[in-house]
């Protein structure tokens, strides 16, 4: 029991770390929100914007109308909006198949196997850098979408997570499928496969977020504009327009992650929940 | 043991195919890489690993990189924790705080440094918060150190939120029971913290730590996007990675640039290794 005092000490506590909290949140989402403001600044582009300030002085459309006047940031949307729809379409599909056999395949060799996908997870990108630059250059795939959606293919963390989804639903869904004779891709695509809706909607969301923001490997395999993705084009407007056209810079910027950020906000609760598992199935 | 264990190779053969084409083989080819040089590929023993070792440029790339990496841990890994508690220990708008935590790690890297390429700039938002203190005008990253530390400040801010979700998880997991037993006892709520939540937060935080190393070892987007190919200014953002993406596309010296790449996988299992046998001791 709680008497009168601790009860008002308590609430006093709580409105202490709610404004620490809110002041500390600010000022981490004050970049966020100056970005989007400059944006909006007509004359960023001539003067910076000082003092900074999140009211814009002079409110005007017209840097983000530039971004979107010579169809380069609409061409970079679209290969960013391919490559990402079939490296998910890759990245999920591996993961369901590669987790359903890791959760009730009986074959030889399945620990070996499961670790063997775990440790890939350990592996520095970096390493295998340059071979699969030169194995794609032999097969003249350089400088198309291939490189950036094949690797797709290997989704470790999603196994994992998809081998942990099945091994909670109950054994007797198999077995009675089992009984009336279906095969295993049967059994698959018409028992388990519906129930997994939450798991494929969640890796389907990291797998994008991935992709969209991916950024080293595409600037090692895309030369030609035509197929830049959103984060090589805004690097390379960052650099060469960069601080000088501080306006269109910071449109530019904004409207390269709304895709991201619209999805984060609907889907907020599933991405939370599922980098929280992660990191704590990591250990 | 069923006798169609085959069936099960199916389900796997996407994963297996990635892993092969995509990890294993490239890993052997840049092993085998690094003991060659030229378009050739003539053997040359270890000469390339000697070459990286004693090179002052890749020294240089090692000491930005521990440098960067170590202080972002120090900076991230006990605020992250902190901002957790402070959450967990709410009763309303839990929630709200996650979100409004974790929106710099939503934004892309590429995004992210481009906006603090703008932050940074003399006239910029660190500038002008600093003179509200009476702190002089920096020009940051004209330095090599106050570059470093505008790298350390990006990366921090970028990883911030996914710190305090993995913390927000572990403690969400911590039984109330513990703390309603302390609190009969009449323990004070800092003393709960101190001796219940402390102790059972090792885990989470070795998570981080590990994870936070293999990340800091492969630093690269924040360094090259504030700082360019040779990480200006005077090499002082010049990363691990951004050594083996120097040397081998743009000096296509994949024979060094491969042995770079091994010695990067070495380090990261050594932290790797380190960081899990000092964690385990303290548990």
């Amino acid at each position: 029991m709680r008497s009168m005092g601790s009860s008002m000490r308590r609430k006093w506590e709580d409105a202490v770390v709610g404004l620490l909290l809110l002041a500390l949140g600010m000022i981490m989402i004050t970049p966020f929100l100056w970005m989007i403001s400059v944006g909006f600044e007509r004359t960023a582009n001539v003067n910076a914007p000082f003092p900074p300030r999140l009211i814009p002085y002079d409110f005007s459309w017209f840097n983000y109308s530039l971004v979107f006047e010579n169809g380069l940031m609409l061409k970079a949307y679209w290969n960013s909006a391919v490559n990402a729809f079939f490296s998910v379409l890759l990245s999920v599909s591996s993961a369901l198949l590669g987790g359903y056999a890791f959760s009730r395949g009986r074959f030889k060799g399945k620990k070996i196997l499961f670790v063997l996908v775990l440790a890939t997870m350990m592996i520095p990108f970096e390493t295998t850098l340059i071979p699969m630059f030169i194995m794609f250059n032999d097969l003249h795939l350089i400088d198309t979408r291939y490189p950036i959606i094949l690797p797709s293919l290997i989704n470790a963390m999603g196994i994992l997570l998809c081998k942990q989804f099945f091994d909670q639903l109950p054994e007797g869904l198999r077995e009675s499928a089992k009984i009336d004779g279906a095969g295993e891709f049967k059994i698959f695509f018409h028992i388990f496969f519906p129930l997994a809706g939450p798991i494929t909607a969640t890796l389907a969301i990291l797998s994008f977020q991935g992709s969209w923001n991916s950024f080293v490997w595409p600037l090692v395999v895309i030369n030609s504009q035509d197929l830049k993705t959103v984060p090589l084009f805004l690097s390379q407007f960052s650099q060469e327009s960069g601080t000088p056209l501080m306006g269109v810079t910071m449109a530019t910027a904004a409207v390269s992650i709304i895709p991201v950020m619209v999805v984060f906000l609907i889907m907020q609760k599933y991405i939370i929940q599922s980098i929280a598992l992660s990191g704590l199935k990591g250990e | 043991m069923t006798s169609q264990g085959w069936v099960w190779f199916i389900f796997l053969l996407p994963t297996l195919l990635g892993i092969g084409l995509f990890t294993l083989y490239p890993m052997l080819e840049s092993f085998r890489l690094s003991f060659t040089r030229g378009a050739e590929e003539r053997y040359v023993g270890f000469e390339n690993y000697q070459y990286v070792l004693t090179s002052g440029s890749f020294r240089q790339a090692i000491f930005n990189t521990f440098y960067i990496a170590f202080f972002q841990l120090l900076i991230v890994i006990p605020s992250g924790f902190i901002i957790a508690c402070l959450i967990q220990s709410l009763r309303r708008g839990k929630n709200f705080f996650k979100i409004l935590f974790y929106i710099p790690n939503i934004t892309s890297m590429v995004a992210a440094a481009t906006v603090f390429l703008v932050v940074l700039h003399p006239q910029g938002l660190l500038n002008y918060a600093l003179s509200l203190f009476g702190i002089p005008e920096t020009i940051w990253l004209a330095n090599p150190t106050s570059a470093r530390w505008s790298v350390i400040l990006l990366a921090s801010w970028h990883a911030l939120g996914f710190g305090i979700i993995i913390n927000l998880a572990n403690l969400q997991a911590i039984s109330p029971d513990y703390y309603e037993a302390a609190s009969i006892d009449g323990a004070s709520r800092f003393k709960q913290w101190l001796y219940i939540t402390i102790p059972n937060m090792l885990g989470s935080i070795t998570i981080l730590v590990i994870l936070g190393w293999i990340d800091g070892l492969q630093r690269f987007t924040e360094a090259f996007m504030l700082g360019g190919h040779t990480g200006s200014p005077v090499r002082s953002l010049y990363t691990l990675v951004g050594f083996i993406y120097e040397r081998g596309f743009g000096g296509l010296e994949y024979g060094v640039a491969s042995a770079a790449s091994y010695l990067l996988l070495v380090l990261i299992l050594i932290f790797t290794f380190i960081n899990i046998k000092f964690f385990r001791m303290k548990i």
